[in-house]
């Protein structure tokens, strides 16, 4: 597709994430009104276009419609469209893709995107969350397996160091970084820098991978503010422009069609698809920051080579070399990632995006902006990784 | 909510509301289909390995196989699909152990438990493992299929399969 309206993201905020002591509600208000105070110039008034991410606010919060509920939250008259947007892990990011097409389609000039999720329930409802969680996959034939998310990706950790030799030691790099990535950023679930060492002394949750390698189960909300670039020229100087949008499944969503459990070619289609769109022809050389879906340490590993960066079989290498940190040729997971700042499902896609508008414009809250980047990229998969998404960004419309 | 007296009062007796205390498992929560002619297009699965035999859909018109079974072919929208026999012995492709954390519905469950990718040559499929640890085991060990009956929230009798280490396997 080619977008024939450049659009914007301006800018915007997001709540504490964690284990918090707050309803879905609270989560949908606290995260609306630190997107509306982080850009003065945009009010609940000027909002025509409203997409809520929310992967299961059905089970989690016993909630659905959840899109005109926020809109009476944060006192949006939603004027053009409203969409609640719902795709696992990637349901964010999938709401920044519905904003983008309906204003560089023409439809509206500007649009909040909100992710929230509320997913801890108490630690005595955990086998509630999990079967949630197990519903991501084909229930009938995989979910009934017991395969919430951790051992799922152990398989892809022990297929990737039986094909390519990875070892244990590149996976705890990857979770020691975003985890030390995170310790800088205020909103993070973890905020405690760690060593390499530690991840494997961390208890062990599904072997290959130890409490380290995984994400939070976190609750929080991210929003943005998307605006064609008629009206965002109104309103500021620095924005992320949004200039590619990439998906790819190859209809394989159980365990028998999937492509592949040591890669994902469909997050190599992906990006090719967005890379293409935006003219990134070197990724490595040309992109500065990439938030990617660090879901599990592997995933990290797994998505070096899928989105272009090294060789298939050289992500271990990749990490090893050090050269996806802060001060490396990618500074990969800036934020700290899903392992650090944790993974509120329907925020996580959002709070990518502002991380990378907000490194454009060196507002990055400590010590973790990387010199001068231009253009940016996230990624995210979701469920058995059956869908990967890619958007790349840059500081300048094309 | 109903209040007959001053609600400015913490005092005063209030009405009760009750909501029941305990709710009753839904079938909602159960990770297992009704397998039935009644519930189910796919039933004839469930109806084989009720007797023992595992199998799964191929289609007739292109002869693509099929897992999980299906009433519609995915590769030329054919609906016109016969069940055949998968291999019961099969290899392990991956594997991992779920040490804590099982959802509700299979919390009853022990854990550890297994479950892996297992490679029967035309499909491969997640399963159980039982009577294995992790460590026992090794990518490429021959698995053999189980079939367990499910106990649970229906009187309808509902089968499963599972696999376990292959005669000569199992350590």
């Amino acid at each position: 597709m080619t977008a024939t309206r450049n659009v914007a993201i301006v800018g915007g905020g997001q709540t504490n994430w964690g284990e918090r002591d707050a309803t879905w509600k609270d989560l949908a208000q606290e995260g609306g009104k630190a997107t509306f105070d982080a850009v003065p110039a945009i009010g609940p008034e000027n909002v025509e276009g409203l997409f809520v991410g929310a992967v299961q606010p059905e089970r989690f919060a016993n909630q659905t419609h959840v899109a005109p509920l926020v809109a009476e939250l944060l006192g949006i008259e939603v004027t053009e469209m409203t969409a609640r947007t719902e795709l696992a892990c990637a349901s964010g990011q999938a709401a920044l893709r519905y904003a983008w097409l309906a204003i560089a389609a023409g439809q509206l000039d500007t649009a909040l995107v909100l992710g929230v999720e509320k997913m801890n329930l108490g630690r005595e409802y955990m086998p509630e969350m999990q079967s949630s969680m197990s519903n991501v996959l084909d229930r009938e034939f995989d979910g009934v397996n017991g395969l919430a998310a951790p051992p799922f990706f152990a398989w892809y950790a022990q297929r990737h160091m039986h094909e390519h030799g990875t070892t244990r030691e590149q996976l705890s790099l990857v979770a020691a970084k975003n985890k030390s990535n995170a310790a800088k950023t205020d909103f993070a679930q973890f905020r405690s820098a760690i060593e390499p060492d530690e991840v494997t002394e961390s208890p062990e949750i599904a072997p290959p991978l130890h409490l380290y390698d995984c994400s939070g189960i976190t609750d929080g909300a991210s929003g943005v503010i998307l605006m064609s670039e008629e009206k965002a020229r109104e309103v500021t100087d620095t924005a992320a422009w949004i200039t590619g949008s990439g998906q790819s499944s190859m209809a394989g969503n159980s365990i028998n069609n999937l492509p592949s459990f040591s890669g994902w070619p469909q997050a190599r289609k992906a990006s090719q698809n967005a890379y293409e769109q935006a003219g990134i022809e070197d990724p490595l050389g040309e992109i500065d920051i990439a938030e990617i879906h660090d879901c599990f340490s592997i995933s990290e590993v797994i998505e070096y080579e899928e989105l272009g960066f090294c060789e298939r079989g050289e992500g271990g290498q990749f990490i090893e070399d050090g050269r996806s940190r802060l001060d490396g040729d990618i500074a990969v997971n800036p934020r700290g990632g899903l392992l650090g700042c944790g993974h509120p499902l329907g925020a996580t896609g959002v709070s990518q995006a502002l991380e990378v508008t907000q490194q454009f414009k060196g507002e990055v809250s400590r010590n973790r902006q990387v010199d001068d980047p231009t253009t940016g990229l996230i990624h995210n998969l979701s469920g058995s990784g059956s869908v990967h998404s890619v958007m790349t960004l840059a500081r300048d419309p094309q | 909510m109903t209040d007959t007296t001053d609600p400015t009062d913490g005092d005063a007796e209030r009405e009760r509301v009750s909501v029941p205390s305990k709710v009753e498992l839904p079938r909602l929560l159960d990770f297992y289909e009704l397998q039935t002619e009644d519930q189910t297009q796919i039933h004839e699965f469930y109806d084989n390995l009720r007797d023992g035999r595992l199998t799964t859909t191929q289609c007739c018109d292109c002869d693509e196989i099929h897992f999980p079974p299906r009433i519609v072919c995915p590769e030329c929208t054919g609906d016109d699909l016969e069940y055949v026999d998968l291999p019961d012995e099969g290899e392990l492709f991956a594997f991992s152990e779920v040490r804590d954390g099982l959802p509700l519905g299979l919390s009853e469950h022990d854990v550890p438990y297994v479950v892996a990718v297992v490679d029967l040559g035309p499909v491969r499929l997640s399963g159980w493992i039982d009577n294995a640890a992790y460590s026992d085991l090794e990518i490429g060990d021959a698995v053999s299929l189980k079939i367990v009956e499910i106990d649970g929230p229906t009187d309808e009798e509902r089968v499963f399969y599972r696999f376990e280490p292959a005669d000569g396997d199992a350590k």
